[in-house]
């Protein structure tokens, strides 16, 4: 049945749309919905991530174990960045987009200077779901999956946790939440941490995609930006599934039928037209819906 | 709309979210007037004068002014119809001189009123102790000098109608008693004010018309008198409303 | 009437008076009697460093001046050069191809600013989306040029020629001369001096005073009758015109262009030629972008791999501890220097004897 093939690979190139747009901006997200900046040095972050699986795998971990180490390195490293550099930035957002561009220019450059050109790539794990002359990977619906349970983990951290209701808090007001007695100077330093490992994560994950070297990161980038101009920084969670499903929903038919970049040039365009009809975000757009049906009650 | 109603408020009605900042809300200013709008915090005034001015959008309603359906009128064009405004929170350009700082509004604006309007604002320059060329930065004169100089940058343009909101925040009593002297003053030259004010002296001396605000809504209306005459003005005050 | 002498010596950009116009005079002097100490190939290099002044200009109005920071400056640079080298290039027989070809750079890179500019600047977007769509545009148009290797991708006769880019692009002719060598430098100088005084006087008009006035306070300024949309369009128009003018130039300079030059790495460098001079002073501007292009030529000619670590790792340390540039603070502490040494000579005058 061939129909069934055709539309199920439609809705696997959605998914795996999606859960690449996720990957790649989630990071991003999360500390521009906190800090109200966009961490330039995402892309490299996601490299750095990648590099550490790699060293990681090549020498015998097994891939799960490889992206775990990744995230937690990539962590480390975004808390030191955060407390030497990105903290005096906080309410200059201009000026934050440069000083981490600065970063992610001395990243780039001196993996290149550290490391050479290439790394060991990462196979893609194997198998895959065979539907007539459809294949499915199992990589990639993996990827789905992990995407999904991250946007989920973090729904729980932000909802369900007092370091999230904290962390909402301080989203919301932080001289108020400080007044409170909340510590926002952790809080943002664990955000900006939670974002940069993220960013690993994810680097890490997509790694068997790409050949791993030091300006990888910029693939990813398009995407991410795309994606978090879209959400807007209202709420983290409503943006970036909104707007990866969104997204998906336009490069998903571009790309099938016109190739991979012009499916990443039909995202640019439609983030242009999506602010022009609504300058906030989606995220914004959500939560004034939220809002509007909790006064109804 | 009443006759020779320079603004016309009609039925406006805005919320955030869940919250309804402006519920129906109609409100004439006579041309020519010099009219306060009070009312306990949260009552709704500075949304009401955002909304005038363009700053947010309407969720229903029409705004006339000088005859003109401006509800959908950019707020820039609004300023060139005649409408002029000073901020709840003091918003001159800091980081500028007050010489910049004035040298910025349009004197191409004013030049197309007339005469009336050039010595409305050299009338205010002089009243308010404004030098065009001093170079202080703005942030660094006192504050209530920095209220005068909103003031004056706001009748830079020429404007038929003045909006003002809380202009005497924050002033000693004999600034709040000049400025207040300035305004009557410039409303006897024929320019409309619309004041938001909490200080009652100053509206007692300035005020010909008062507007009640509460909960989004327009309470009560009438002269100075009538409006503190009422008991139930002075419950919302006292939260008994 | 408009004065243009005052426009010229206003309060908008760093000096003023006899002192620094006779400082000026004499840097102009030198500049001009380059040919008595530089060899023709040393004037050659110093061209690259003055042909990038427009497009550090045009990023020095539109973010220092009127507060919008655009990451894709390089990107009108790129379109300037490669349509220039389509069009000159396709008619290379004819004598006005190279004049249409420049031409068609300009307006072409100010369509495509106006188009995304419209929907940037009247959807009213927050502070930090503009920069970001400004770098995603600069990364797809490398990536599309880039991917432009086979024969298929031509226009006309001329090949885009995917990552080795684009070669051969024609010479700007007037009949026989070519601008090379000396007469470059003066072209690329005479350009760049022509586009700073001109830069200088806007920003000294009263046009320059409502874009500092943007920068400071968008919503104010709109409450003063201002359409700011429609304004900071324009700025970002005139920016574009200034980047491709520095792309002409640098397909002129070297005859070729290649997608990194509108990569990651070059659109970093005017933020960075910017911020590093001190992005509310053009003329600090100027000093900074000629500085940083010598220090990479310095660098990378020597063949130091570290030179875009180094610069990379200069901005974040400007960032940090010189926000508003290192021209900027210089004049500040030069200004504050002579000022005290002016109060002490008058309390000695008033203090000697009658």
């Amino acid at each position: 049945m061939d129909v069934i093939g055709v539309v199920a690979s439609i809705v696997y190139q959605f998914c795996t749309n999606t859960a690449f747009l996720l990957l790649c901006a989630l990071g991003l997200i999360v500390i521009l919905g906190m800090m109200n900046i966009i961490n330039l040095a995402h892309g490299e972050l996601m490299m750095m991530g990648a590099y550490a699986a790699s060293a990681t795998y090549s020498r015998g971990a097994p891939f799960w174990l490889a992206a775990i180490i990744a995230f937690i390195a990539v962590g480390i490293f975004g808390t030191l960045l955060e407390v030497t550099i990105v903290r005096r930035f906080y309410g200059r957002e201009l000026g934050a987009l440069v000083v981490t561009w600065g970063v992610s220019l001395v990243l780039s450059q001196g993996f290149l200077l550290l490391f050479g050109p290439f790394m060991p790539p990462i196979q893609i794990p194997e198998g895959n779901i065979a539907l007539g002359q459809y294949s499915f990977s199992y990589y990639w619906i993996a990827m789905f999956v992990v995407a999904a349970l991250l946007v989920a983990a973090l729904w729980w951290i932000y909802n369900r946790t007092d370091i999230g209701l904290q962390a909402r808090a301080t989203m919301q007001n932080p001289s108020m939440a400080r007044a409170l007695g909340v510590d926002t100077r952790r809080i943002y330093m664990m955000t900006f941490t939670l974002g940069a490992a993220l960013a690993g994560l994810s680097g890490a994950l997509l790694a068997p995609t790409t050949s791993i070297m030091p300006f990888m990161g910029q693939q990813f980038v398009a995407s991410a930006f795309i994606t978090v101009v879209v959400g807007g920084a209202t709420n983290v969670i409503a943006g970036a599934v909104g707007s990866s499903l969104l997204l998906s929903l336009v490069k998903t038919p571009i790309g099938f039928f016109l190739g991979a970049f012009l499916g990443t040039v039909a995202l640019l365009l439609a983030a242009l037209i999506i602010i022009r009809l609504i300058p906030d975000g989606l995220s914004a757009a959500i939560q004034r819906r939220l809002d509007l049906r909790h006064r109804m009650r | 709309m009443t006759e020779a109603a320079i603004l016309s408020i009609d039925r406006v009605r805005k919320h955030f979210g869940g919250v309804v900042a402006t519920d129906n809300v109609s409100l004439d200013v006579a041309a020519g007037d010099l009219q306060c709008i009070i009312g306990p915090n949260g009552a709704g005034k500075s949304t009401l004068f955002a909304l005038v001015c363009g700053m947010h959008e309407l969720d229903g309603g029409r705004i006339v002014f000088k005859g003109k359906d401006i509800t959908w009128m950019l707020p820039s064009h609004r300023v060139r119809e005649g409408l002029g405004l000073t901020f709840q929170t003091n918003r001159v350009f800091g980081n500028l001189s007050v010489q910049q700082n004035l040298e910025i509004p349009l004197a191409a604006i004013r030049g197309e009123r007339g005469v009336e309007a050039e010595n409305r604002y050299r009338v205010a320059l002089k009243r308010f102790d404004l030098d065009l060329k001093d170079q202080t930065q703005a942030a660094n004169i006192p504050h209530h000098k920095r209220q005068w100089l909103e003031i004056a940058m706001a009748l830079a343009g020429g404007p038929d109608l003045l909006l003002l909101d809380e202009p005497t925040a924050g002033m000693a009593p004999e600034e709040t008693g000049n400025t207040a002297a300035v305004l009557r003053d410039l409303n006897r030259t024929g320019l409309t004010i619309l004041v938001v004010e909490h200080d009652m002296a100053f509206v007692r001396g300035v005020a010909r018309r008062v507007t009640v605000m509460h909960q989004g809504r327009v309470f009560a209306d009438g002269t100075i008198d009538e409006v503190t005459a009422r008991r139930d003005v002075h419950d919302i005050y006292l939260g008994r409303r | 009437m408009i004065n243009p002498f005052s426009l010229l010596s206003g309060p908008e950009d760093l000096g003023r008076g006899l002192i620094f116009g006779l400082g000026a005079a004499i840097v102009i002097a030198l500049f001009l009697a380059v040919p008595l100490y530089l060899s023709d190939f040393a004037a050659y290099n110093v061209s690259y460093y003055l042909l990038n002044i427009p497009m550090a200009l045009g990023l020095c109005l539109l973010w220092g001046y009127c507060g919008v920071l655009s990451f894709g400056q390089v990107a009108y640079f790129g379109i300037a050069g490669y349509a220039y080298g389509i069009i000159a290039g396709n008619l290379s027989g004819h004598s006005w191809g190279p004049i249409l070809g420049s031409l068609g750079g300009l307006a072409i890179a100010a369509i495509v600013a106006a188009v995304f500019g419209y929907f940037v600047f009247f959807a009213r977007v927050q502070m930090w989306i503009l920069p970001i769509l400004t770098l995603v545009l600069t990364l797809l148009l490398e990536t599309f040029l880039g991917q432009t290797a086979g024969y298929q991708w031509r226009v006309g006769s001329v090949q885009l020629g995917g990552y080795n880019g684009m070669t051969g692009i024609p010479a700007f002719q007037i009949d026989d001369f070519v601008f090379s060598g000396y007469s470059f430098f003066y072209l690329a100088f005479g350009l760049a001096l022509f586009c700073y005084f001109a830069c200088r006087m806007l920003v000294n008009s009263r046009h320059g005073k409502v874009m500092l006035a943007i920068r400071e306070d968008a919503v104010r300024t709109e409450m003063l009758g201002y359409d700011i949309r429609m304004r900071q369009l324009l700025v970002f128009v005139l920016a574009a015109l200034l980047a491709a003018l520095s792309g002409l130039l640098y397909v002129q300079w070297g005859n070729y262009i290649t997608p990194s030059q509108v990569g990651l790495l070059s659109a970093a460098l005017p933020v960075i030629w910017v911020a590093v001079g001190g992005r509310e002073k053009l003329l600090a501007v100027v000093i900074g972008t000629y500085a940083l292009n010598w220090l990479n030529y310095q660098l990378s000619s020597s063949g130091n791999q570290y030179a875009l670590v180094i610069i990379g790792a200069l901005l974040v340390v400007v960032m940090l501890f010189f926000p508003r540039g290192l021209v900027v603070t210089l004049a500040g502490m030069v200004g504050r220097a002579s000022a005290r040494s002016e109060a002490s000579t008058d309390r000695g005058h008033r203090s000697s004897p009658a």
